[in-house]
């Protein structure tokens, strides 16, 4: 494989890490996108300047207005375009005119629409000439056609729908604006995640998918990437990149477009059952690329991986109150293929059936303990420990319809006191499921603030409990993989590793 | 002749596909079995060389027009004797005379028959957007059927072919089921690299099927290849 980056390394820092911005298109009337950019911009954690550009204002939104990108004082980052696409190609030759008198100017965001994205001929025209002063100079473009890049760190938002959020490990790849900042707007009430970059794509211009995920693979506050695509030019470096990523941080992935449409005319077997999307799931294995398959699993599946840490084998114990849900989650964890149901320990058990009353199930079937309606929440620290420490035990999952008389906080501190009762790297994953959806919102809150995921659905929680466990099995296999080839090299053998 | 010549001249030619028999050269290459076999061009070679490879044989028309043989009423399995053989000769001759009446027919090619396997194919094409990709799985006619396939970029090495071949329903047959012994699955491995190595390294090919490979406990098989060659390459 010999397509390397041909980009230098770095050069989307000056955008993400950027000291001051422009914002052209910049209104002042509070109904517009190009008002709503200043205020998220304004309201960041963000020690930079911010300069809204508008040739018939004077001041936005309390801050000095510029007719112009030449008229900024000082150096100048960043350029946010919220205008017409016409007048996105005049303004890209007035800001390579800035960049060759002043030398700034790292990168541009595009929000504006009426490129490529369409499909017609004048579309594509106008991204090309808008674009070639740009690249011409190494300016870098992220669109157009998107909302652009947020980071919670660095205070830059570039956005009109992704207000300051939550710090966290989570970065967001979006083709599409609408789910990444659905996935955030989504979690946020909750806390199920806790952000550090954005990043929507657009037409994919001059920055790709597989450029944001190397950029994010390189950044120390991304610890796990929940990425959108819809398709993408270069894949063969897309897997590359993504394999490299994936060894040390998870990548989350939802690809659409699954119709199968194997061409008619191919001539072979291999040509006929190919079809695009077969083509990404090998691509995706082969890359440790998780693939999630409904949008529940893949926001719930970055969540969860997002605090908790990675189970160590496959041999799962469903903890339950309640018999209909716990079934439902044992269903989908075998149905997986992926997950073996713990057998756990005499010493287990048997703990277990003295605190528990006589009417607990405990490992029929294996791996399954029911509690009933009658467990305390001194009971819930002692069971939740007991298991977390059996050496059968790879992850828990637990289900409840949480009732008013056990209190939340008196749950959530059981919960918590289990939990950390083991040191850091003894920990296993731990994914509660309260069926109750946002009934229980201040409960799941807590558990959440603990670094508990929290999930309405009993079969999502056991996908994402899959998809952590194969994602396990990818990382040990890159690691034995890698030792192997390096074993091959040294004994003078040949490498064809991809 | 360097199978690479061999690729060129076949190109040149005006011709979209490899012969069978050239598609086993191609195979001898990289190192890829197949069972032993003769090229005739009449029933009185055909007799000799199903005897010196010895019963029972199958054959199958060589016809530059014909990719699916099967299609074309080009294959007779099972021939177990002289007299079975001249029969199924000229039938077989006749049947692809009156279903591809524009076929031109180079030859026949008279192989060993194998015995029953389990029956999984090994491809490989050119995809727009990942290159040249790699394809296992549940093989014979059931390719199209069940679709029960993985596939991965060329090149790999043998142990990603070995996760891919672990992706598909038919690993698990393989593996061995009930008293069936378990097939040599590292074989197959290795089949699916030669693969990728011989599509990374010949962008002539747009498209190649083994189909089917018949995977027995101590070796894998190619009984049927298929190599379309492309003007284009990705």
């Amino acid at each position: 494989m010999s397509v390397t980056s041909q980009v230098p390394k770095g050069s989307l820092n000056g955008l993400f890490n950027a000291k001051s911005m422009a914002i052209v298109g910049a209104s002042p009337n509070r109904d517009k996108p190009g008002n709503q950019v200043i205020r998220y911009a304004k309201a960041m954690d963000f020690d930079g300047q911010i300069y809204p550009v508008n040739p018939t204002q004077t001041a936005i939104e309390g801050l000095k207005c510029y007719k112009n990108i030449m008229d900024i004082p000082g150096r100048l980052d960043l350029v946010v375009l919220i205008v017409g696409a016409d007048e996105c190609v005049k303004i890209a030759q007035e800001i390579a005119r800035r960049r060759d008198e002043k030398g700034d100017i790292a990168g541009i965001v595009v929000v504006s629409g009426g490129f490529s994205e369409g499909g017609s001929a004048k579309g594509l025209a106008k991204e090309k000439a808008m674009l070639e002063p740009l690249q011409a100079r190494g300016i870098r473009v992220i669109g157009p056609n998107c909302l652009g890049i947020a980071d919670q760190y660095s205070g830059v938002n570039t956005t009109f729908d992704v207000p300051p959020y939550l710090k966290g490990g989570v970065s967001v790849v979006s083709q599409s604006s609408a789910i990444a900042a659905s996935f955030l707007t989504w979690a946020k009430d909750m806390e199920l995640i806790g952000l550090s970059k954005f990043f929507t794509v657009g037409n994919m211009a001059d920055v790709g998918v597989d450029e944001a995920l190397e950029f994010l693979g390189e950044d120390e506050n991304t610890k796990v990437i929940a990425l959108y695509m819809e398709g993408i030019r270069q894949g063969r470096r897309f897997v590359e990149v993504a394999q490299k990523v994936s060894q040390t941080k998870p990548v989350v992935a939802f690809k659409s477009g699954r119709t199968a449409f194997g061409s008619g005319a191919a001539r072979s077997h291999t040509g006929a059952v190919a079809g695009n999307d077969k083509i990404y799931d090998g691509a995706f294995r082969q890359a440790g690329i998780i693939r999630a398959t409904t949008i529940a699993e893949f926001y719930y599946t970055v969540c969860a991986m997002g605090k908790q840490p990675l189970p160590r084998g496959n041999r799962i114990c469903v903890l339950t109150v309640i018999g209909g849900p716990g079934t439902i989650c044992i269903d989908a964890l075998l149905a997986t293929g992926v997950v073996e149901m713990a057998r756990l320990s005499d010493n287990t058990k048997a703990h277990l059936r003295k605190i528990l009353a006589p009417t607990a199930v405990v490992g029929e079937p294996q791996g399954y303990v029911d509690m009933t309606a009658s467990v305390t929440k001194e009971m819930h620290e002692e069971i939740v420990k007991t298991i977390l420490a059996d050496e059968g035990v790879d992850g828990l999952i637990y289900l409840n319809t949480p009732p008013p008389f056990l209190g939340d906080e008196k749950l959530v501190e059981s919960f918590l006191k289990a939990y950390n009762f083991f040191p850091e790297e003894e920990r296993k994953p731990l994914l509660c499921v309260f069926t109750f959806g946002s009934n229980v919102a201040e409960l799941r809150r807590l558990f959440e603030r603990g670094g508990i995921p929290t999930m309405e659905f009993p079969d999502v929680a056991a996908s994402v409990m899959a998809n952590m466990v194969q994602y396990s099995e990818w990382r040990k296999f890159t690691k034995k993989a890698f030792l192997s080839r390096f074993n091959i090299f040294m004994k003078g053998g040949s490498n064809n590793g991809l | 002749m360097g199978y690479k010549k061999l690729v060129k001249d076949v190109l040149d030619a005006g011709r979209s596909h490899l012969l069978e028999p050239e598609a086993y050269h191609v195979c001898d290459e990289y190192g890829i079995t197949y069972p032993q076999f003769k090229y005739v061009s009449n029933v009185k070679d055909g007799i000799d060389a199903a005897k010196s490879i010895g019963f029972p044989v199958v054959i199958k028309v060589v016809s530059p027009q014909i990719i699916h043989k099967t299609d074309a009423g080009g294959i007779v399995t099972g021939i177990q004797s002289e007299e079975q053989f001249i029969n199924a000769y000229d039938t077989m001759l006749d049947n692809v005379r009156n279903r591809v009446p524009a076929a031109e027919i180079n030859g026949v090619l008279v192989q060993k028959a194998m015995p029953k396997g389990v029956e999984v194919a090994v491809g490989g094409l050119r995809d727009p957007q990942f290159g040249p990709v790699v394809m296992f799985g549940a093989g014979g006619i059931l390719i199209e059927v069940l679709q029960d396939v993985s596939f991965r970029l060329a090149r790999l090495d043998k142990e990603e072919a070995l996760r891919q071949i672990k992706d598909t329903k038919i690993f698990r047959i393989l593996q061995g089921v009930r008293q069936n012994e378990p097939c040599n699955i590292e074989a197959l491995a290795d089949l699916i690299v030669h693969a990728g190595n011989l599509l990374v390294e010949t962008p002539e090919i747009g498209e190649l099927d083994f189909n089917p490979v018949l995977a027995y406990p101590d070796r894998c098989v190619v009984v049927d290849a298929r190599i379309i060659l492309s003007s284009e390459t990705v």
